[in-house]
């Protein structure tokens, strides 16, 4: 027998850990709230650029994701890998370096975002120098996790901490592979793939986020935490083996599930679309595990918040991820993409499972870390019944308003006219919808309010306990029992499971991204399509800078009712300069692939500056910033320079002349403004005028010749 | 949750048969074509009757609950009441092996040695249900990867959009033949009637207010209605050509896909009506003096100018 040795867990670290989870998740529902009554209510902007949709629906989304559940991740990481390996964390250095490393990051995003400045990839917006910041932090994670790993004094690691490696190489891999870009300025990039081949592996990248960020983790923690809080040995090691590699194998095939009937290939619309389905059950077995686990246990979740807490989100977990390959499925996929459907999803994961494994995990940890119990039961209780109906109130009316929504996109007159010509009509039917989905996140943030009460109560009663006790044998070397199951051997090897677990994230990305990178035949090539001229240009960059991807694609699906309504249906050799691709994901707003030459310059402006004089009833917000700024025209020669370089056809030394001949455009639309009436000193440099030359150019290199009358 | 892929691998049956129905004429496809158009209400539908399902079993188990508690009460064994379901039936055997684990009392005898941190694992078999569903998933993805990609029975995208469109023209095209209320651009006469320009000025307030005006004054995008000066040519055949099919490059987009032939007529026939009317803040007139006598010929030469003289923005 080995000699028994002490050492001590450091706490310190989960508890901040943890109150930044607490912070960041109010802070990101605030933002989402916020989000939700400015489509109710358009004013709410504050008539202020930081402030607009468009700009705070990334803030929202990375908020919750990498600031509220990140330090979700880390806290319930730091908390259960040391007591999981019988070891302190590798370095209480490392450790600090990186929970103030990732609040900076959390910091220069949400100073960032609000200022327009993203790349448009969804959940990837930071700009390059935020993501080498985001890479470096990850590393250090990374050191941390593996330092202990190497020093534990637990010879077989938990499947648990599968997760936990599977997840940090996977992200590793994920974040490195979409953010290739090349900086144009400090804070201005562009990617290198362009079009599709840019969407493909953006989607890679954001359904693995998905995958690698808000589910694996989780997973790992739930495995450490529902069978310590419920007393409980887990279900079937079987199932946690076969569950874990058949999950992270197949997840990373998933990707393309987002962009369905889009101008993606078939053959990897299809690709993603099985490995979706094949999905379910990797996915279940997870939630299986969890709630058999609870088998025995029954009685006491009906008393104990903490259970209660994980039973919600073991089951949330259940549905969303059922109802994900439902989605994946084409046919469904027709009626479900671009509407609120897809939202109310992404909201039973997040709030659900996400949310609510987060607070049953704190209030697990906190009474422990401050050597207490719990303030008030009754309180967590109350927090658990207001954050469930919350939930409800969230979802179902967004489920109602995504079906309304999208069957009236669909509907057709006999006379093979669409019955809601007017998109507007399909958008003032669904508010009563948007109303109740901003009820319901109110009342799941004051569930929150109330758990932080009752954590702050507390802490003051309790004593923390910075470094925890603690005693174990020193480990022996690693030796193989007879009899035991063929997978112990790589759970004694850290280092072969991180390889293996790379292998088994490598693949899918590999088979679907090679071939659209290098096969011509993917991608064929249109003679009309040209670059953007540089006003277009800048216009484009002001189109993304003020997030009108948020609410409008630029996709138009191949449906009778698409392409009655917008026009031809999107080609994938249309998007070749296309850097980034900007095809959207949600229609709050029409699809614009088609926009140009419809409708007048003037109509442009006028609906730019107040969108309900020419579209009465419209919850798009102003934009008057863009009639006050001059366009920046500085940056053309270096953007020209960039877009060279990765391959778009600028003649030799364009970026010289550029200025000249955006100056020369914006004047001739300028010009033509003031024929149609409308009056504004200096309108030739106004923003504006880039964005109205971007808009009048989308979907005109294919679209035949109007004919005014025949 | 499996009926819904196999919906999906339906639906491609069902379009292929379709293919074939358009010269066998085998009209087997009504079915999966009904279950597509509805697959949101057969879900709604599955799960309605999955959730009576649920509070029905729910509901027997409690009554059987209290049922055995009674008879306890009256003195007589559960056991006995037990017995009395002497053979189960088939689905429940089929259940019980699908759902096959090792009871909560017996579990030491699954129980690993192994422990993290105190947490223990059991050695229990994966559930067979969940295998089935595992290896079903697989099927159902070899099966529609061969159909589509590997054999290349199915349509692609491309050739289901168009399809769909050849198909919805035939049955517009059907409908429209049974129809009597078709005008077009050369055969359009100025309706008299009150109560058809009453509608085509609710027409007019929905679609057309925010660039001509709620009086069809015009405003900074569009011209004034009221005025005798016309850019496209006035007189009600050519405001409703205008109308119909729009000038995109000044801002007129086309309406012929958004309004049926007669709601068009309609909306042209009241801005006819509009002749000579004083709206509140009329725009300055633009394009030419229209005079009723102006022949056809004269109007086609408005028509060609305004095509040729199009800015190229």
């Amino acid at each position: 027998m080995s000699r028994i040795e002490q050492f001590s867990y450091d706490n310190a670290i989960v508890k901040k850990f943890a109150y930044a989870t607490a912070l960041w998740g109010v802070v990101g529902m605030l933002v989402g709230l916020w989000a939700a009554i400015e489509l109710i209510w358009p004013a709410a902007n504050l008539n202020t650029a930081m402030t607009t949709f468009g700009r705070i629906r990334p803030l929202h989304t990375n908020a919750a994701i990498f600031a509220f559940v990140g330090n979700g991740i880390f806290m319930g990481v730091y908390y259960s890998l040391q007591r999981l390996l019988k070891a302190r964390m590798f370095s209480d250095l490392l450790s600090n370096i990186h929970f103030w490393g990732w609040q900076l990051i959390i910091v220069a995003a949400a100073v960032t975002l609000p200022l327009g400045i993203t790349s448009a990839h969804e959940y990837a917006e930071l700009e390059w120098p935020i993501d080498i910041a985001i890479a470096l932090i990850w590393v250090v994670f990374g050191l941390n996790m593996f330092g202990t790993i190497l020093k534990r004094r637990e010879q077989h690691l938990y499947v648990a901490i599968w997760f936990y490696i599977a997840t940090w190489v996977t992200v590793t891999m994920l974040h490195i592979g979409n953010n290739i870009e090349l900086p144009v300025s400090f804070l201005k990039s562009y990617p290198v793939f362009a079009g599709v081949q840019d969407a493909l592996v953006q989607w890679w990248y954001g359904h693995n986020a998905v995958a690698f960020f808000l589910t694996t983790p989780y997973l790992g923690l739930m495995y450490y935490f529902l069978p310590k809080a419920a007393n409980r040995p887990v279900y079937s090691y079987k199932l946690s083996i076969i569950h874990f590699w058949a999950l992270i194998f197949i997840y990373i095939w998933a990707g393309p599930h987002h962009l369905l009937y889009t101008s993606l290939p078939d053959w990897a619309q299809s690709l993603g679309m099985v490995f979706s389905l094949m999905l379910i059950a990797p996915s279940w077995g997870g939630m299986l595990n969890g709630l058999l686990t609870l088998r025995g246990a029954w009685d006491r979740v009906r008393t104990d918040p903490v259970l209660k807490f994980m039973v919600v989100a073991v089951t949330a977990y259940g549905m969303a991820t059922l109802e994900g390959p439902m989605l994946s499925i084409k046919s469904v996929n027709a009626i479900s993409h671009y509407t609120d459907w897809t939202i109310a999803h992404v909201h039973i994961g997040t709030l659900g499972w996400n949310g609510f494994l987060t607070f049953g995990i704190l209030y697990y940890l906190i009474p422990r870390m401050f050597n207490t119990k719990l303030y008030s039961t009754k309180l967590a209780n109350n927090h658990f019944w207001i954050g469930t109906l919350g939930i409800l109130f969230y979802a179902i009316p967004l489920y109602w308003a995504g079906w309304t929504q999208s069957l009236m996109w669909k509907e057709f007159l006999p006379e093979g006219i669409l019955k809601y010509t007017n998109f507007l009509e399909t958008v003032t039917q669904i508010l009563p919808m948007y109303r109740m989905r901003a009820l319901g996140g109110s009342l799941y943030l004051v569930g929150v309010f109330i758990m932080i009460y009752n954590i702050i109560k507390t802490v003051k009663s309790g004593q923390f306990v910075a470094n925890e006790p603690a005693e174990a044998p020193a480990l022996e070397v690693a030796a193989k029992h007879t009899g035991e199951h063929w997978h112990r051997w790589i759970e004694r090897r850290p280092v072969q499971m991180l390889v293996v677990s790379l292998i088994a994230v490598i693949i899918g990305g590999l088979v679907e991204i090679f071939p659209m990178m290098l096969v011509d035949d993917n991608v064929p090539k249109i003679e009309a399509v040209q670059p953007y001229t540089p006003l277009e240009l800048q216009g484009r960059d002001l189109y993304i800078r003020e997030g009108c991807l948020g609410c409008h694609s630029q996709m138009v699906r191949p449906f009778r009712s698409e392409t009655a309504r917008y026009g031809d249906y999107s080609k994938s050799g249309e998007f070749i300069y296309d850097r980034p691709f900007l095809w959207g994901s949600k229609r709050t707003g029409p699809d614009l692939h088609r926009e140009g030459g419809l409708r007048n310059d003037a109509w442009h402006f006028n609906h730019m500056y107040d969108p309900r004089s020419t579209s009465p009833g419209s919850i798009m917000p102003p934009y008057p910033w863009l009639f006050r700024r001059d366009l920046d025209v500085s940056s053309t020669p270096a953007k020209i320079r960039t877009l060279r370089k990765l391959g778009t056809p600028y003649p030799e030394g364009y970026d010289q002349q550029a200025i000249d001949d955006l100056q020369k455009q914006a004047k001739g639309i300028a010009e033509t403004l003031r024929t149609q009436g409308v009056e504004l000193e200096g309108l030739e440099n106004k923003e504006i005028v880039a964005l109205i030359a971007y808009l009048q150019r989308l979907g005109t290199d294919i679209k035949p010749k109007p004919q005014a009358g025949q | 949750m499996v009926l819904l892929p196999l919906l999906q691998a339906a639906y491609a049956g069902a379009q292929d048969a379709q293919a074939a129905a358009a010269d066998g004429g085998a009209k087997s496809t009504g079915v999966m074509e009904w279950a597509l158009d509805n697959v949101v209400i057969i879900i709604g539908a599955m799960v309605i009757v999955g959730g009576f399902a649920a509070i029905t079993y729910v509901n027997n188990m409690l009554l059987q609950i209290q049922k055995i508690r009674l008879l306890q009460e009256m003195g007589i064994e559960a056991l006995e009441e037990v017995k009395l379901i002497s053979r189960e039936s088939w689905f429940k055997r089929i259940y019980k092996r699908m759902t096959r684990v090792v009871p909560v009392d017996k579990e030491k005898d699954v129980m690993f040695h192994h422990e993290y941190d105190g947490i223990r694992e059991l050695d229990n078999v994966l559930p067979p249900w969940w295998v089935a569903l595992f290896y079903i998933t697989i099927g159902i993805a070899v099966i529609y990867i061969g159909y589509y990609h590997v054999f290349g029975k199915g349509m692609t995208s491309t050739q289901a959009y168009e399809y769909e469109v050849k198909e919805a023209e035939q049955a517009v095209n059907a409908y429209l033949a049974t129809r009597a209320d078709q005008v077009d651009e050369n055969t359009v006469e100025a309706l008299t009637d009150p109560s058809q320009v009453a509608l085509g000025q609710s027409i007019f307030q929905n679609k057309c207010t925010p660039c001509h005006g709620p009086d069809g004054g015009g405003n900074t995008i569009g011209p004034n209605l009221t005025d005798q000066y016309w850019i496209h040519g006035g007189g009600i055949k050519n405001v409703f050509r205008t109308i119909k099919y729009g000038v995109p490059e000044k801002g007129m987009i086309s309406w012929q896909t958004q309004l049926t032939a007669s709601d068009m007529q309609k909306v042209a026939s009241f801005v006819w009506s509009l002749q000579g009317s004083t709206p509140t803040d009329p725009k300055a007139p633009q394009g030419d003096l229209w005079q009723p006598e102006t022949t056809a010929a004269q109007a086609e030469n408005v028509a060609q100018d305004t095509t040729a003289a199009a800015p190229n923005n």
